[in-house]
This record gives structure tokens, C-alpha cells and sequence, in this order.
């Protein structure tokens, strides 16, 4: 009894200090309670105010723009502490130390990429009196000023005592590691190495089609040309790939397998959009925005206003960095999706017994450098690391052949000083030019402002090789290194175009005709919702804001438009059961609309992945594929969808073991096991099989406590719909919508979650059926939120 | 009367400490008084009344002011109790009164092994 109440014993905490009833976990009953109050921050240089929303959201009025970042950092961490903590020591390669062995394969991972050294030397790279050093500095001062009010008073987050740690001092380098974290998250790509291991497999003539530079299907991209003139080398065919290569790839992609979901870029998803006046119902210019990312409770974002002399900017930040990442100020609105162009490449270092730990690169020998880490482990012994570093970046794999990693979030980049000078942009040319600082991830940043001008934007590295594959592992000699990066000019970009509409949604940027490489087809994505998002943009009539909201939750699927029509027409001759045949008429009479109601839903989406199985399986089955095909089935998807509406009789069809088919023996096929198994599992009646019965969301609980998830609940969409929601469980989606407004200067916007992480909160979820509603709250003012009905207000004073 | 007197004095100790923070305090308190009073039949038993009550009143003031519902739902959530907010607040008080009761015991039997005067 006295081990348990004063040890832990594994996974269990103390039960002493856990449960003890003044300062334990039950003091996140205080913690849960905001009510107007009056405190002493150090460092403040003078009186601030914060103003919270009845539904959370903060207002931070402050007369410097030191107070503005310090506040921010306090108020930050006095709702996300614990998140905060979680973010950095993920990046950091700390989550052992509190976790335990199980969080070491993400440790190492992690120290190996190396987010903990790009942002130390980020930090170096500040000079005293900078901007964005001074943020950082304040904001840290205000994490800390949290830090340390929290445990003079015993409200750190119940997860702190339960879990049993304290939260060391917030530092600058936490900062920018976080947003290393979200570099990774979005531009961290092992396609590479997926392709290199089904080369092996299939052989480079069909990888090579299969898996082309350029996308074979229809797109919208927004950047139609013309292009200025480059040289342009020619795309290359498919090498084979060595059995070493192979060996290195396929250790490679078992390490990365094994990382938790989220750290690395799956599959894109998000949306952003302008609309000029000239096609404005209120002669203003519109946008809006919705990036799509695992959803969790507490979100990724926080919401808030910031006030100060050199800053009037309102949406969304990232807790643990300073700044407004999507949002509006007084005259512009921007939002942002990722771009997907490849920014990572695999290097495959030439070795000798002769040369002992050195590796050959621009004609001479050179030896790796080497990085030593201790990994503290809960309950274990600390983990000692070293990491090796090629020129070309870390080492991640030493079987078969040694390889090496070249990745765009590994060079310096001061994001945030991008968007501070964002965030005080008041024209097209200044965030345009703010822009051209933005070096990783590359994202679509979309725009518009109060004089309706609306533009578009590719920012950041398009990295270039010399020669070479890269979508292959590539030599690392030095004739494929990485030379440089498309030219700023360059990069796809879009100003006020006469067609009054702009739309990104991670499809290709640009039409074949522009002379760089940007990545291979299945580096992004395959377009559906960027279609879709165009069809509707491009149509008849004015449109209004209550028009941006609807298409952020337009349920129609681009590919079920396509596909649903041949497929009818394949069916005509076949003999069908009644069953068959019911579901058949369900999709002839169906408006492509995944609604939870929609039976016709169902039949299509277990049609498709029926056909993407009957068509693939079997190449995977007799050629011994080493990759999962679901992790390459977006690109897959798209291929079958080419050769179904233009190339019936591709050889893909007539795989080793089903004989010689067409597309339309294929969906004949499909079709039956799609219908045998829905009526296995729903029931006999077609009718009855709506969407909703066997597709849902869940918003997952950040410490992966699966009560405190949200649902699962019956979802709309799908994972080609503008509203996102891949999957049968879907827990990615759009994580924030925002339309502005500019003709009725309104500004709206909402996330599925709360500003609290304290499950204990009101403020928990309490964000979740406004958004999954389709609807969106006011962004206030602070004028207007501190008259708000519900209002709370903090008095914050050196 | 005595008794009484010291459970009294012994109880209120126990709880303004442990309204300080000190949650080991019913241990400590219950050991001493467990070494005061040499019948074991009684010591222990108060110092488990002591460990109940010391830990029952913080928690009942802190339901009187924020309302404890949610979190101890959010408890038995993070401990893989679905939301059974019983189990938390049972627990909870459990663990303050067997440490009242674990030091009453150990000191009632470490009076056992001293040999009684002659």
C-alpha cells in the first residue's frame, strides 16, 4: 500500500501525489473555471488585457509588441501546456523520458531527422535586437510566467501529475521545434523509397507507368501558364533499382512504418480558395480556407486576436508559437494548404572496406560527421544515440547500402519571421514579398484583400537536383545533389486573373508545359476535390459567403461523377441479382452526393475499393510487392481511373493469374464482391445501406485516451469530397474553416474542439457540433468580444 | 474522553495539512496517533477515520466551488474507466484512508514488539 501511494509502479503514477485532493489530478476542477482576474506577469513592460470569448476564443490587447508575444506565450500554455510539452519533446526525441520504452522508435527517429538541430541553428542564426528573437524571448518568458503561476497554485494540467513530471522552462529553441514539427508533418515524404521497393517488385516498365512525373489524369491546376522559359531536361524512364537499394529501402520503410500516424506527410488534404469581386454577390473579395490534418482533442490550433503597435491580426496559432498563422489583419485574409512538391530525397552513399566510416562524394573521400544523443527512458536505463550525418543529411538505413536523407525542413528557415511580416502585410506586393523568406513547407498560401485583389502563391523550395531520379534513391556521389531551388519568380503563382477565382486543394500547381520538376504524380494530390472546388467556382452567378461555407462541406464526389456513368454502362449487359440490381438503380438515380443518408454512397465507395482490389491484388499477391497497397493507393486510384475512361484494355487488367480482361470485366467483377459483402454486413436491402452506417469521424485525444475521444459519429464526405473525411474511420479533416468576407467585412471561422486541453473544461469540445454543423462562429473583435454576452477578462500587470 | 479529545486534535492536524499540499500527512498523523493509543483495536480504525476525513473535505470543498462531475468523469476516462465518476472519487478516498489506517497499523504493531514493563 505504501509503494503504490508513494511510487509508481509502470504505466501507474504515485497515488499519492496523483490523487491527492488539494494539489493531484482533481485540481483540474479549478483549472477548469475561467473568471475575470487580475495577475502579475515578470517581464511585462506594461498593462495588458485579454478578453475570452464566451466560447474561448482570446483577445490580447497589449501596448508593445514585446507584451503582445509574452501574453500570447501565457495565455498559450495556460490552456495547452501539456499539448506544448508533448510537441516539443516530440520533436526533441524526448517523449521516452516521460513515456517510457514505448515512445524510443520515435525518439531516435526524431533525433536522426534532426528538428533539434536545424532549430538550434535557427536560433544561432537570430542576431541580438531581431524581431523575431525578441518575440520568441517574450513569448518563452510567457510560457514560463505560466509555468511557474501553475505550480505556485498546483494547477499544472492533470496529465503532468498523473503522468508524474513537471514541465521543464519553456526556451525559443521549443519554439521553433514545434514548428519543425508541423515542417515534418506536412513535407516529411518517404515516397522514394515506397517506389524504389516496388520497382523490386514489378519491375521498372510498370513502376515506371504506374507510378509517372506527371499526373495522368485530368486536374485543374490554378497556374495555367504561360511560363517563362527554362531549360528543361528531359523526364527520364524508370531505372532498376539494385538488390542493395532495395534491401536499404525496404529497412527504411519498415522504421518509418512503425512511427505513430502523423509524423510524416500521408496523403494531402486541404482546400483554399479567393473569389474577386467581379464574381462577389457582395462586391468584396472572398476567401476561404480549410486545412485538413489529424484532428485532435485539443486541436492543433488555438484561436485568438492580437493587438499591439506593430500587430491587428485575428485567426488561428499554433500553441507554442507566437504568431497568427491563418487569419486576416485589417486589410488581408490568407489562408494555406500544402503544396506536396517533393522535398525529400534519398541518397544512397558509395562505401569501400578501404575507407572505414567514409563515404565517397565529388571525387574524393569524406568522412561522416556524427552527432551523440542520451535518450533518458522512464523505467529504463538511458539510451545512448549517435547519429551519423553525410553531407547530403542523417543516415537512416546502413542494410544493403548505406542511405542517407536529403529534406527540406533540415535547412534553416526563419518561418517565423515570414509571418510576423505576414501577419503586418497590408498589400498583395508586401506578402508577396514577405513570401519570398519562406523556404519549408512549401504550402499554397491563397489571398485577398480589402481593395478586391485575390491571389495565389506557391511558396517556398522547389528543390532541383543535377541529374538523376529523385524519385528514386539517388547516387550520392555528387552528380545528383540537390543544386538549388526553383527560382522565386518562378514558382507557380497567381495574381488577380481574369477569371475572377482562384482554388488550391494539393493538386498540381501547373499544367504539364512548366519546365521544373515539382515531384511525381504521386507525391500529390490526385485532384478530385481541386475539380470539384474549380466546377462549382467556375459556375453561373455571383457567389456570397453563405456559397464559401457550402463548398467547404460539399459532399459531391468528382471521381463518382466519373466513374459511376461507366460503370452503369458496364452493367448494362450483365445479369444481376435482385439485390444487384437494386443497388445498380441506386446509383443511376444518384447526384454523387456522400451523404450520411445516401444509400447509393455505400455502393460507390464499396465499388471502388473493391475494383482498386480486383485490379491490383493480384500484381501484389504474385509479384511479392513489399509495400502495403493502401500506402500507395491514391496513386493507384488515379491510375485506374485513367485507363477506366481512356485506356480500357491497359495490361494492368490482366493481371498474372486472372487472364486477359478489359476495365469493364474488372467493375463487373467488383461489383458483385462489392455488393456480396455490403450485403453481408448491412443487410439485403440496399436501401438500407447508408453512407452513415459504415462511414464515421472521430476526434482522437491527444494522449491517445480513447474515452476522451469525440465519436465516432456518422460522417458525411469522403475522402474525394471538399469535405474531407477519408477512410471508414476518418480522423484527419479540415481542422480549422475560415471565409472572409471583404464586401461585408466579416470574418468566420471555427475548429472541431475547444481552447482547453482540460477534458474537464466546458471549453473541450465545445467547438465540435458548430463545425461538424457546417457552420462557422464571428471571428470578433476584441472591441466586440469584450461587450460579448459571456465575456471574461483578465487584467495582466507587470 | 481523551480519546476523543486526541482523535479530534490528530484529525484536524491531518487535514490542515493536507489542505497544505501534504498528502501524506493521515500517514504520518495516523502513525503517531497508533503510537499514542496501545489498543490496536481502536488506534487503527481512527487512524483510518482520520485518512477518510482528511482527504473527504478537500475534495467536498473543492465539489462545494467547482463542481468535481466533470472531472471525475475525465479521471475515470484517463484511468480506462469509460466515465464511471464513482471509481475516481472511491478511489480517491480510499487511498486517504488506508494511509491513516497503514500508519495507525504500523505503529500499533511496532508497539506490539516492544515488550510491555514489568
Amino acid at each position: 500500500m505504501l509503494y503504490a501511494a508513494f511510487l509508481p509502479a509502470g504505466p501507474l503514477p504515485a497515488l499519492g501525489p496523483a490523487f491527492n485532493p488539494t494539489t493531484g489530478a482533481w485540481t483540474m476542477a479549478a483549472d477548469a473555471q475561467v473568471t475575470d482576474r487580475m495577475l502579475h506577469l515578470v517581464g511585462l513592460q506594461q498593462p495588458v488585457s485579454v478578453t475570452l470569448e464566451a466560447n474561448g476564443t482570446a483577445h490580447i490587447a497589449a501596448q508593445t509588441d514585446h507584451d503582445l508575444f509574452l501574453a500570447t506565450g501565457y495565455v498559450h500554455a495556460r490552456f495547452r501546456l501539456f499539448q506544448m510539452d508533448l510537441m516539443r519533446r516530440q520533436g526533441e526525441g524526448r517523449l521516452s523520458e516521460v513515456f517510457g520504452k514505448a515512445a524510443l522508435d520515435t525518439d531516435r527517429f526524431e533525433l536522426r531527422l534532426g528538428l533539434l538541430r536545424t532549430a538550434q541553428v535557427e536560433w544561432g542564426q537570430l542576431p541580438a535586437g531581431d524581431p523575431t528573437r525578441d518575440a520568441l524571448l517574450a513569448y518563452a518568458q510567457g510560457v514560463n510566467d505560466r509555468i511557474a503561476e501553475a505550480e505556485s497554485i498546483h494547477q499544472l494540467g492533470a496529465m503532468f501529475t498523473l503522468v508524474g513530471y513537471q514541465p521543464k522552462p519553456w526556451t525559443p529553441i521549443d519554439t521553433l521545434v514545434i514548428k519543425g514539427d508541423m515542417t515534418q508533418t506536412l513535407s516529411f515524404d518517404d515516397t522514394p523509397i515506397l517506389v524504389a521497393l516496388i520497382n523490386k517488385s514489378l519491375g521498372a516498365d510498370l513502376t515506371s507507368e504506374w507510378f509517372p512525373v506527371l499526373p495522368p489524369n485530368r486536374q485543374s491546376p490554378y497556374d495555367p501558364g504561360p511560363y517563362p522559359k527554362a531549360a528543361i531536361a528531359p523526364i527520364q524512364t524508370m531505372r532498376t533499382v539494385t538488390d542493395a537499394e532495395a534491401q536499404s529501402a525496404e529497412a527504411a520503410y519498415q522504421a518509418i512504418a512503425s512511427l505513430p500516424a502523423g509524423l510524416l506527410r500521408t496523403e494531402g488534404a486541404s482546400n483554399n480558395w479567393a473569389v474577386a469581386p467581379s464574381k462577389s454577390a457582395s462586391g468584396g473579395a472572398l476567401l476561404a480556407g480549410d486545412p485538413h490534418l489529424d484532428l485532435t482533442l485539443p486541436s492543433i490550433w488555438f484561436q485568438l486576436s492580437q493587438d499591439s503597435p506593430g500587430f491587428h491580426v485575428a485567426g488561428v496559432s499554433i500553441p507554442g508559437t507566437p504568431g497568427v498563422l491563418l487569419g486576416h489583419n485589417q486589410h488581408i485574409a490568407w489562408s494555406l494548404t500544402d503544396a506536396m512538391n517533393q522535398q525529400t530525397f534519398f541518397y544512397a552513399e558509395k562505401e569501400d572496406k578501404a575507407h572505414p566510416n567514409q563515404y565517397f562524394w565529388n571525387g574524393a573521400w569524406q568522412t561522416y560527421r556524427s552527432v551523440s544523443y542520451d535518450i533518458p527512458v522512464a523505467g529504463a536505463a538511458t539510451e545512448h544515440l549517435i547519429v551519423t550525418l553525410s553531407v547530403h543529411g542523417p543516415v537512416i538505413s546502413d542494410r544493403g547500402v548505406t542511405t542517407s536523407l536529403w529534406w527540406g525542413g533540415n535547412l534553416p528557415s526563419q518561418d517565423l519571421t515570414v509571418l510576423m511580416h505576414i501577419n503586418q502585410a497590408s498589400s498583395w506586393q508586401e506578402f508577396r514579398d514577405a513570401l519570398r523568406g519562406w523556404h519549408s513547407p512549401t504550402h499554397n498560401f491563397v489571398y485577398a484583400d480589402d481593395r478586391g485583389n485575390i491571389g495565389l502563391i506557391s511558396a517556398g523550395y522547389f528543390p532541383q537536383v543535377a541529374k538523376g531520379q529523385p524519385w528514386l534513391p539517388l547516387p550520392g556521389t555528387g552528380e545528383s545533389d540537390v543544386t538549388g531551388t526553383i527560382p522565386f519568380d518562378y514558382i507557380p503563382q497567381v495574381y488577380d486573373p481574369a477569371s475572377g477565382i482562384l482554388w488550391s486543394a494539393n493538386q498540381w500547381q501547373v499544367t504539364p508545359a512548366y519546365p521544373y520538376y515539382l515531384g511525381t504524380a504521386n507525391f500529390y494530390d490526385p485532384g478530385y476535390r481541386a475539380n470539384e472546388i474549380h466546377r462549382v467556382l467556375s459556375g453561373p452567378g455571383k457567389l456570397s459567403a453563405a456559397d464559401m461555407m457550402s463548398l467547404q462541406t460539399d459532399t459531391r464526389d468528382f471521381l463518382a461523377s466519373e466513374i459511376v456513368p461507366v460503370l452503369l454502362q458496364s452493367l448494362s449487359t450483365e445479369k444481376l441479382s435482385p439485390t444487384e440490381s437494386a443497388a445498380r438503380d441506386l446509383l443511376a438515380g444518384w447526384d454523387y452526393r456522400m451523404d450520411t443518408s445516401s444509400a447509393a454512397a455505400s455502393v460507390w465507395w464499396t465499388f471502388w475499393q473493391s475494383y482498386i482490389s480486383e485490379t491490383f491484388d493480384p500484381w501484389w499477391k504474385s509479384r511479392s510487392v513489399k509495400v502495403k497497397r493502401q500506402d500507395v493507393e491514391r496513386m493507384l486510384g488515379q491510375d485506374l481511373e485513367t485507363w477506366t475512361l481512356t485506356d480500357p484494355a491497359n495490361r494492368a487488367f490482366s493481371a498474372p493469374g486472372v487472364g486477359s480482361r478489359g476495365a469493364a470485366d474488372a467493375q463487373r467483377t467488383a461489383f458483385h464482391r462489392a455488393i456480396a459483402g455490403l450485403g453481408k454486413t448491412l443487410g439485403s436491402n440496399p436501401r438500407s445501406w447508408t453512407w452513415g452506417r459504415i462511414h464515421t469521424r472521430e476526434l482522437t485525444n491527444l494522449a491517445l485516451i480513447t474515452s476522451l475521444n469525440y465519436g465516432p459519429r456518422a460522417e458525411r464526405g469522403d475522402g474525394n469530397t471538399p469535405l474531407a473525411a477519408g477512410g471508414a474511420i476518418s480522423t484527419s479533416g479540415p481542422s480549422w474553416r475560415m471565409v472572409v468576407d471583404w464586401g461585408s467585412a466579416t470574418f468566420q471561422g471555427v475548429y472541431p474542439g475547444g481552447q482547453s486541453e482540460n477534458p474537464a473544461s466546458s471549453w473541450y469540445v465545445n467547438r465540435v457540433d458548430t463545425w461538424w454543423d457546417g457552420r462557422l462562429d464571428p471571428m470578433l473583435s476584441a472591441a466586440q468580444a469584450a461587450s460579448a454576452r459571456g465575456a471574461v477578462s483578465w487584467s495582466l500587470a507587470p | 474522553m481523551r480519546l476523543y479529545v486526541s482523535f479530534l486534535i490528530a484529525g484536524l492536524v491531518a487535514l490542515a495539512v493536507v489542505l497544505l499540499g501534504l498528502w501524506w500527512a493521515p500517514f504520518v498523523i495516523g502513525l503517531v496517533f497508533g503510537a499514542q493509543e496501545r489498543r490496536g483495536r481502536v488506534a487503527v480504525p481512527a487512524g483510518a477515520a482520520i485518512g477518510l476525513v482528511s482527504w473527504l473535505v478537500p475534495l467536498a470543498v473543492a465539489h462545494e466551488r467547482y463542481g468535481l462531475g466533470p472531472t471525475a468523469q475525465s479521471l475515470a476516462a484517463i484511468m480506462g474507466f469509460g466515465h464511471e465518476g464513482a471509481i475516481p472519487v472511491v478511489l480517491t478516498l480510499l487511498v486517504g484512508t488506508l494511509l491513516g489506517l497503514t500508519g495507525a497499523w504500523l505503529a500499533s504493531a511496532g508497539r506490539a514488539l516492544i515488550p510491555a514493563p514489568r
